[in-house]
């Protein structure tokens, strides 16, 4: 049976190239982004490959959003793979926590944080039938104590969590889930973050792939509350 | 570390095209050359376990190896696409090649198909760093590609061999798309020898893909290894960390086995550990788990050279190939032994 993938923040960078990967290997995916132009772009170039897709532009801060994603995924047979990996940087230029908008804050946490869980909690049916993996992707940046990077360190700190507490609490209902910190990478995300570095020498979001691809080979539930790095030189499964 | 470092000349009547059991010896008949500080011994391999004291272990891989190498029809004509990592029965990584002896890279692009038998291989994206190796979604079990088409994949230095020819004493678990060769040498003669002595055996898993070829970078810690499926077992991880507590040595059969032991490696010992490794050991990040190995001879300028140097250090293995050369050893996976001590640490 053909697998279906959810895949937000799919315009660009990591979740573009996630989408057109995952669909060369005879996944559908759905994917979805705020910015419309792109999203389709992506879409056109997945539908060259044969492969089915489905794109519908939105905010996952939207419930009424989330709910159509939803609604996709289980017309095509229920989600097996949910990837959360659209996000907010917050203020640019970031802040220091001491001086941070706590309204800008609020709404980093609703994107990076809520909107996630809130996807799992409305995914939950779909995923218990097909077994499914929930990958939430996070950053060195929710271990590290980087200056000016409290605000998304902190919201992919939670998520991490987050992670951890799911696969604890969803092991019963035979539903996995795994961080994913993909590491450097030449993308928008990090563009806005160092707006005034040169980021030519960090390599592009393909560099993750042979991470993806032996994700994708994996059995869910051996691996289930993990946190990988994917450009590490080791992906364990624990014994 | 500098790429002409590891850069040596041999002729090419030193590469082994056959096997010892075709030029109707026995498997333990070949050679074994013996690093340590005080220069190179030259013996026959089946005098290993009187080289080795009661109490050391040596440490071999378990993993047995593939028929992998499988023709294909493609727009550019007959080429063989060479399995070489599997991320499921499905998704592999593999290369494509004009044939055996004739590599790639191949001017193939994203979502080109390769037809097997009745089936479809698709390249899908190229390994970064690594042109060569393709991510390659195939819509049929590979397991029953390789029963049907394979054959196990060779060099043009030598023919392909029935698949016994690729195997090991200790070839228990397929995974292996070339032979972890290190071990080819044992029989069971040896190994009982070995055992009587009191030299013990402990097994890891790691499942070999295609070889590397030459380094390219001019620093050789640059090279990008791919991600291989390994195993460290938790009796393996016991038996290295008893046999360092009393002081014997850990001796890795082949460069497989170092990787595997040096992933599952912390400051307090080894560990039990499974998973997939990309682990480049090179003189930046050093060897902690092993106190020698035992391998092959090696090409020129690759990622094996750059462990060995790390292992014995740049000086001990210039001197010993130069001897291996001298004493007409012979090269590659159906060759002569070398075993390398570590040089003391700093």
């Amino acid at each position: 049976m053909t697998r279906v993938a959810l895949i937000t923040g799919a315009g660009r960078g990591l979740g573009k190239v996630l989408a057109t990967f995952l669909a060369g290997q005879g996944y559908s995916v759905i994917i979805t982004s705020r910015t419309a132009m792109e999203l389709e772009e992506v879409a056109h170039s997945i539908r060259n490959l044969g492969a089915r897709v489905e794109a519908v532009p939105g905010d996952i801060t939207d419930p009424g959003h989330r709910s159509r994603l939803l609604g996709e995924t289980n017309a095509m047979g229920g989600v097996f793979l949910l990837l959360n990996n659209a996000f907010d940087l917050g203020e640019t230029p970031r802040p220091e926590l001491a001086s941070a908008s706590l309204d800008s804050f609020r709404s980093t946490l609703e994107t990076n944080l809520v909107a996630p869980l809130a996807l799992i909690q409305e995914a939950l049916p779909q995923l218990e039938s097909t077994k499914g993996l929930i990958v939430n992707i996070t950053s060195d940046a929710s271990q590290a104590g980087y200056l000016r990077w409290g605000i998304y360190g902190s919201s992919k700190a939670a998520l991490d969590l987050v992670t951890k507490t799911l696969a604890v609490e969803l092991k019963p209902r035979n539903i996995s889930v795994v961080s994913v910190d993909p590491g450097d990478m030449r993308t928008r995300m990090q563009q806005d973050a160092f707006p005034d570095e040169d980021l030519s020498n960090r390599p592009m979001p393909e560099v993750t792939l042979p991470f993806w691809a032996w994700l994708s080979g994996q059995d869910p539930q051996r691996i289930t509350g993990m946190r990988y790095q994917a450009q590490g030189t080791l992906w364990e499964v624990p014994a | 570390m500098r790429r002409h470092e590891l850069l040596f000349e041999r002729p090419t009547s030193l590469f082994a095209s056959t096997p010892p059991e075709m030029r109707e010896q026995s498997r333990d008949d070949v050679r074994l050359m013996v690093s340590t500080e005080e220069g190179n011994t030259h013996h026959a391999f089946v005098e290993l376990p009187s080289l080795l004291e009661m109490g050391d272990l040596l440490v071999v891989n378990e993993s047995a190896t593939l028929a992998a190498s499988l023709p294909a029809m493609s727009r550019l004509g007959n080429v063989r696409l060479n399995l070489s990592t599997r991320f499921s029965d499905n998704l592999w990584l593999a290369e494509p090649r004009w044939s055996p002896g004739r590599p790639g890279p191949l001017p193939v692009d994203e979502g080109e198909i390769l037809q097997i038998g009745d089936h479809r291989a698709t390249l899908l994206k190229q390994f970064p760093g690594i042109p060569r190796l393709w991510f390659t979604h195939l819509d049929t079990s590979a397991t029953i590609l390789m029963s049907n088409y394979g054959e196990p994949i060779h060099c043009s230095y030598t023919s392909a061999y029935p698949m016994s020819f690729y195997q090991t004493l200790f070839s228990y678990f397929p995974g292996s798309v070339e032979m972890p060769s290190a071990a080819r040498p044992f029989t069971p003669r040896v190994r009982d020898m070995l055992l009587a002595r009191g030299i013990g055996i402990a097994g890891i898993i790691l499942h070999s893909g295609v070889s590397s070829l030459e380094i390219e970078d001019e620093t050789v810690e640059h090279q990008v290894l791919y991600p291989e499926i390994f195993s460290v077992p938790e009796a393996t991880a016991h038996a290295v960390n008893a046999t360092h507590a009393r002081g014997g040595r850990v001796i890795a059969v082949g460069t497989t086995v170092v990787r595997a032991l040096e992933t599952a490696w912390t400051p307090d010992g080894l560990r039990a550990c499974a998973g997939t490794t990309s682990r480049y050991v090179n003189p930046s990040n050093g060897v902690h788990a092993v106190d020698g190995l035992l391998t092959g001879l090696h090409d020129p300028v690759t990622s094996h050279l750059a462990m060995l140097s790390t292992i014995g250090g740049l000086g001990r293995l210039k001197s010993a190939y130069a001897e291996a050369i001298e004493h007409r050893y012979l090269w590659h996976e159906f060759g002569d032994s070398h075993l390398i001590w570590r040089q003391p640490p700093n």
